[in-house]
């Protein structure tokens, strides 16, 4: 199996549990950020501690990937001003249209024309990234604006 | 309706295997932001290549598409408060504005903070990296405080 074919069926999966769990829907969002279902954390906190768990159990054993053969292995990140700003500007768009990445996709893909909007803006802030990245200053501690080479800079 | 909410006990755990399954397969940070970023790069150096990445956004666009195919549609109706608060010709107008807004501080957000909620949130926790904890404490708090703010306007 290529790693095309595994990424496009982790997504289906991925996409069937986001809609089936309501984090499609920005009232689920809303009803979990304000506290009166406690849904959103007991769902989070769930995927959290098996991902956890599963993760640590890969560490340990440190196998091959399956299908390219690499060593299972990454590298953590420390925290910079970067995590903190970044994160604030999501947070306010979180906040207000009860929509992250992953929702936003699945919007779309259950033909809920609101997520169209939602989605020109994402793919406008992704390019207006890639328009900060290519002037930022050489020294990346000098800006919140991660070099390519950051370690978590596919996300 | 005829579909229920997937309880968390099981939806947590299937997302989080998601990111094991990133992880074992290919050795990869799984994150939504990561594969919106795939497809917009991709497109725009004109190119229709896409990785695991850009398909793991077309499978969760797919998976969301057959689950409301199956349940016989959308997972909700109108679109949380922002429906709610603004209605008629002008509001419509209104609401896509705000989502185009928040669409660009989700993009722009995510991707100087590195990850969203499934690459900082999900996968990074799960690696135990400590600038996800921070941004996953900034978006969470952020996202309250904004959620919280605009509940008391509307009120």
């Amino acid at each position: 199996m290529s790693t095309r074919v595994a990424g496009a069926l982790i997504g289906v999966v991925f996409g069937v549990v986001l809609s089936w769990s309501g984090m499609t829907s920005p009232e689920v969002i809303r009803e979990g950020l304000l506290f009166e279902d406690a849904y959103l954390f007991l769902f989070f906190g769930g995927a959290v501690t098996t991902a956890f768990a599963g993760l640590w159990i890969l560490r340990r054993r440190a196998p091959r990937a399956l299908l390219t053969g690499e060593r299972v292995e990454w590298e953590t990140v420390s925290p910079e001003r970067r995590h903190v700003a970044g994160s604030v500007l999501f947070g306010i768009g979180w906040g207000v249209s009860g929509a992250c990445p992953g929702p936003i996709a699945t919007q779309l893909g259950q033909g809920i024309a609101w997520g169209i909007p939602t989605t020109v803006g994402l793919v406008l802030g992704i390019v207006l990234f890639r328009r900060l990245q290519a002037r930022a200053p050489a020294e990346p501690a000098a800006s919140v604006i991660p070099s390519p080479m950051a370690a978590d800079a596919t996300a | 309706m005829v579909h229920s909410q997937l309880p968390w006990w099981i939806g947590g755990p299937l997302l989080g295997l998601c990111v094991v399954a990133m992880r074992w397969l290919m050795n990869e940070r799984l994150g939504v932001m990561g594969a919106w970023s795939d497809v917009v790069d991709t497109v725009a150096a004109r190119r229709l290549s896409f990785g695991p990445f850009g398909w793991m956004l077309f499978g969760l666009i797919a998976g969301a598409a057959a689950f409301a195919l199956i349940a016989g549609g959308p997972d909700f109706h109108g679109y949380g408060w922002l429906t709610g608060t603004f209605s008629g010709t002008g509001g419509t107008i209104l609401i896509v504005a705000i989502l185009l807004a928040c669409g660009v501080l989700i993009g722009l957000g995510t991707k100087i903070a590195g990850g969203c909620t499934s690459g900082n949130g999900l996968s990074g926790n799960a690696m135990a990296s400590p600038a996800s904890l921070v941004a996953t404490l900034t978006f969470f708090a952020t996202g309250i405080v904004v959620t919280v703010l605009t509940e008391a306007l509307i009120r």
